[in-house]
């Protein structure tokens, strides 16, 4: 197929689960299994146009489309534009299989709720999986905004869908304010940058900062840096997702952490690295610092929850802190592991959600204190879950080794010791956090649960599907980073390139590969240590799970929705100081 | 003197965050809401406005001009105009979750009052 | 909650210094970008001068704001119309009345336990929550009430409970409401005006809620069932989607024009401008129909009440969901 109608067809890996949404109420009206078969279709057509696509793509190709055949004129483009690189095409190519792997396991594993509750759901699933792979492939801020509201209306109603729990409304209010506010910042800066430079192509609005970057475009950078933080989860933006993630239904929480956040990180990637020109700012140095303090934070607070899904709620916000620490190391082995470790935290993370959201609806049992001794009454999803956590703890053969030990090289190689001491510390907490999960699980019973049900064959299929999955790009590193993972983490900072395909119908950027040892010496020795200090760390959490230091630690976590949004305001002048400050002064 | 209305939106978009923090009535948070929303149409169509300009639309143009002429006279900018539509359009979606996520939170808390509304914290 | 008063008129504040301080802190961040943008004199952008263009000879409209919203940027507005999908759906997933379930729902037994952890009050709640349990069992009882005050003799006490208004209203609204209708049509029909679909749509939702204050819920109860809606919804997004993707077929790109443009200032104008808009009418008129009914009819009937649990019967309220 030629590179033209290989372009025209990319907008209908956005339109087949909209398409899906509309008719899935519609479906259910007919039987389950028709909405069955439309909500794990539409995903699945998506992922197979971009699966068309991929050869091309991961070749070092940018394929360019203007919608409506709106071309651009004299480089100045009004239409809508969508372009494809390595980089946007991962997440998508993620997020369209994912999104298809967890809607099978929603459907099947909530097969007794009602009809109609069941099709609104997967509408707005669907909704959502549809706006973050919209917001991948496009090319152009203001619709990167509309996605972004696309996928925040659609998350709104699947936090509050289990009405019959106060703490689902208490989320979704949470979410409402925090996404709100967010999307007013994304607003105002995308307003700042039109004014100032007629521009909302990403590569017209790159060829413009970089003849002249303003007090205002600094101010709008830290202003989406803010906007995309907040739905990344990244500490202090994060007030919304511990509460969202506890009392979502599980394949929810799973779409959350797996693949909306990445829309949060892959978008702050794409402005930091392709629109905005790189001189003159401290956002790398900003970037290194929220994900310092997410990384160890979300681990911190992980270690010290009772609650299942609230504890692997706070280790995203730590995954998603190790991304931006990966994004600020800039280079090339840094870059590799940021886009190895989102595609393995979407896996990874996708499974041990599904794997709490089967147990909290089979048990109704939500603290880890009641579900000692689940391994002897569900070794299956045990199973599944402790293969997740392994897969973060970084034990080879899973996915997880691999980007961690690229990241750890990264930050090792650009010779800065305090954030690599940092990093590893965070990651002996995560270990000791999903190490004491899965310890609750292996303990004796205690109190009998109320209820405990066999796995459906569509929960076991996903199951299967994702841990599978974590084996395999585990197992073909060298493969994966050839293929898939380098083009996508040299595509990223080509912003040049970037700009003149994307205003040009399409073009080429920088390919090469990464230099990547399986047998790394470092990580094989700092791996049992980990595991050895996790230990301790685990009986000193539970020791003195009560003590004054813990609750104040914990304290900081109000509950307030007025002190989240504070929180976020605190961020939000952080980050408009790093990134406009600076030049202001001098 | 659109700066005026510059200043005007900031200032609007401000009060609606000082009561988005300060406030702890929940629908008197949603109304901050409603105030920053507000102040983003106001910003966004000042930054339309061009001195002297008409509105962006071509029938029954002032002055006996053409439309044709007109489209390349002085007239406020489409596009910017274009975006508030879309923002005034999610700002009724996201005031008509937020109610309905309020009434649904006064039935089981029976209280607006954020600070009572934390169950989940820590 | 037993143990805490009932608030006081006194407006709790939280933190309103830190708040003061942050919001000052926005508003300079702000300002200082503001005050360097240029200031209204500067020449337009060159795409909003290209969207003025292309409106009058190449699109044969004379509406450039709706050429932008349906035309060159049309695909923003699809993915709008998705958002207000999303939030219609989303409003009658939050403002549904339960539906049954089979079998053992562990979200249901965690639920339970947070609520009473959240209102820890044995029995039927507060007062608050009777009264609003015993007007929602008025209203239901309303349909043996007279079906306007002008039925009531003169000077009954108590409140009104007729289900319509009185014959001036009545008699003004059956004079307005089709004129307002007719508008509505105009907007979304003459496309070379300042309108479309969302201000249509708009319209629709107003003439409708006009109907249902002045001659009561039973006159539009028919048009509302959400079976006869919802689907008209849908497919009014179906329709939104088949029209990018006939694009995409006869013109090789999504959302690409395909119609013959029509002579400038005529209904036919603007070639797919006008369905796109029409089929935007459709969904909004519908969209906001459904949401603000599922606002009105909004149940109390996810609380765990005991006494509803003991006896089984159906809580009050929450009929008018399952209509």
């Amino acid at each position: 197929m030629s590179h033209q109608s290989l372009s025209s067809l990319l907008p209908l890996p956005v339109v087949f689960p909209l398409a899906g949404a509309a008719l899935a109420p519609l479906a259910v009206r007919l039987s389950r299994h028709a909405l069955t078969i439309v909500s794990v279709l539409a995903p699945l057509a998506s992922a197979a146009v971009l699966v068309a696509a991929a050869p091309t793509v991961y070749r070092g190709r940018v394929l360019t489309e203007y919608l409506g055949n709106w071309k651009p004129v004299n480089g100045q483009v009004l239409g809508v534009t969508f372009g494809v690189d390595a980089w946007g095409l991962t997440f998508a190519l993620v997020t369209a299989s994912i999104g298809a792997i967890l809607l099978m396991f929603m459907l099947s594993s909530h097969a007794q709720l009602g009809r109609r509750e069941l099709g609104a759901s997967a509408c707005l699933f669907l909704l959502l999986d549809a706006a973050v792979i919209g917001g991948a492939l496009t090319a152009d801020l203001f619709n990167i905004f509309v996605w972004f509201e696309v996928a925040a209306l659609a998350s709104y109603a699947l936090t509050a869908f289990f009405l019959e729990r106060p703490p689902a409304l208490e989320a979704a209010f949470k979410l409402l304010v925090l996404t709100n506010v967010a999307s007013f910042l994304i607003f105002i800066a995308t307003a700042l940058l039109y004014s100032e430079h007629g521009a909302l192509n990403l590569g017209q609005l790159h060829n413009a900062l970089v003849a002249h970057t303003g007090t205002a475009d600094l101010i709008a950078l830290g202003l989406l840096i803010a906007g995309f933080a907040t739905k990344a989860g990244l500490v202090p933006f994060h007030g919304w997702l511990p509460d969202a993630h506890t009392a979502a239904p599980g394949p929810v929480s799973a779409l959350f952490s797996g693949l909306m956040v990445n829309f949060g990180i892959a978008t702050i990637g794409r402005l930091v690295f392709t629109v905005y020109p790189r001189t003159g700012t401290h956002v790398l140095g900003l970037l290194m610092v929220l994900g310092l303090v997410s990384a160890l934070g979300g681990a911190i607070f992980a270690l010290l929850q009772d609650d299942l899904k609230r504890l692997l709620a706070y280790d995203t916000i730590s995954q998603m802190g190790v991304l931006a620490v990966g994004l600020a190391t800039a280079s090339r082995t840094g870059l590799a592991g940021t886009t190895y470790h989102l595609v393995n935290h979407a896996l990874f993370k996708s499974l041990m959600f599904l794997c709490a959201g089967a147990i909290v609806h089979a048990t109704g049992a939500t603290n880890l204190s009641d579900l000692h001794g689940l391994a002897r009454r569900m070794p299956w999803l045990v199973g599944a879950f402790t293969v997740g956590a392994a897969a973060i703890a970084g034990i080879p053969p899973l996915n997880g080794y691999v980007s961690l030990g690229l990241i750890h090289d990264a930050l090792h190689q650009s010779g800065q010791p305090v954030p690599y001491v940092l990093m590893l510390l965070a990651q002996i907490v995560t270990v000791a956090a999903l190490g004491k999960v899965v310890l609750a699980f292996l303990r004796p019973q205690r109190n009998p649960y109320a209820r405990d049900e066999r796995l459906r064959s569509g929960m076991l299929a996903a199951l299967l599907l994702l841990a599978g999955s974590c084996l395999t790009i585990g197992i073909f590193p060298e493969w994966v980073l050839d293929n898939l993972v380098a083009p996508a983490s040299m595509a990223l900072p080509d912003a040049s390139g970037y700009a003149h395909a994307v205003l040009s119908g399409g073009g080429r950027v920088a390919a090469g590969s990464v230099p990547y040892r399986y047998v790394n010496l470092r990580e094989l020795i700092l791996l049992p240590i980990t595991l050895a200090l996790a230990g301790p760390l685990i009986w000193v959490a539970r020791r003195y799970r009560d003590s004054d230091v813990v609750t104040r630690i914990r304290s900081v976590q109000t509950g307030s929705v007025n002190d989240y949004a504070g929180y976020l305001v605190i961020g939000l002048l952080v980050t408009v100081a790093s990134t406009a400050l600076t030049p202001l002064l001098r | 003197m659109i700066v005026v209305n510059y200043l005007a939106a900031v200032a609007l978009f401000c009060l609606g965050l000082y009561t988005v923090l300060t406030r702890r009535n929940l629908l008197k948070i949603v109304m901050g809401m409603s105030l920053m929303e507000a102040s983003t149409y106001l910003f966004l169509l000042s930054l339309a406005y061009r001195k002297g300009s008409t509105a962006p639309v071509l029938v029954s143009p002032p002055d006996g001009q053409s439309p044709a002429r007109l489209a390349n006279g002085n007239v406020a900018d489409p596009v910017l105009q274009n975006f508030c539509l879309t923002a005034i359009v999610i700002g009724v979606a996201v005031t008509g979750v937020f109610l309905a996520v309020v009434v649904r939170i006064a039935q089981h808390y029976r209280t607006l009052d954020a600070d009572r509304v934390r169950d989940m914290r820590g | 909650m037993s143990g805490i008063p009932e608030p006081s008129e006194e407006e709790p504040r939280h933190h309103a210094t830190v708040g003061l301080l942050l919001s000052a802190g926005v508003a300079a961040a702000l300002i200082v970008a503001v005050l360097t943008l240029p200031r209204a004199d500067n020449p337009l952008p060159a795409i909003a001068r290209r969207a003025m263009t292309v409106a009058l000879p190449e699109w044969k409209t004379t509406e450039p704001v709706s050429e932008v919203v349906y035309g060159t940027r049309g695909f923003d507005t699809f993915g709008e119309t998705f958002l207000l999908l999303a939030a219609v759906v989303g409003m009658g997933l939050i403002t549904r009345a339960r539906e049954p379930r089979r079998g053992f729902i562990g979200e249901q037994v965690a639920g339970r336990r947070e609520q009473h952890r959240t209102d820890p009050t044995p029995g039927r709640g507060s007062a608050d929550q009777r009264q609003a349990q015993r007007a929602e069992a008025g209203e239901e009882g309303r349909r043996s009430g007279p079906a306007s005050p002008d039925d009531e003799p003169l000077g009954s006490p108590g409140p009104e409970r007729a289900e319509a208004m009185t014959v001036v209203v009545r008699a003004a609204v059956r004079t307005v409401a089709p004129l307002l209708t007719m508008a509505g049509l105009y907007l979304v029909a003459w496309g070379y005006t300042p309108g479309g679909g969302f201000p249509a749509g708009a319209v629709a939702l107003g003439v409708v809620l006009l109907v249902y204050v002045s001659l009561g819920y039973r006159r539009v109860e028919p048009w509302l069932r959400p079976g006869v809606i919802e689907p008209i919804e849908l497919a009014g997004a179906v329709a939104i989607v088949l029209l990018g993707v006939l694009g995409l077929g006869l013109e090789g790109s999504f959302s690409a024009n395909f119609l013959p443009l029509g002579p400038v200032q005529t209904i036919r104008s603007g070639g797919v401008l006008q369905v796109f808009s029409v089929s935007e009418l459709i969904e909004v008129a519908t969209g906001l129909v459904l949401a603000v009914f599922g606002l009105l009819g909004m149940g109390h009937d996810w609380e765990p009440d005991e006494s509803r649990d003991a006896s089984g019967a159906p809580a009050p309220g929450g009929s008018r969901d399952r209509r």
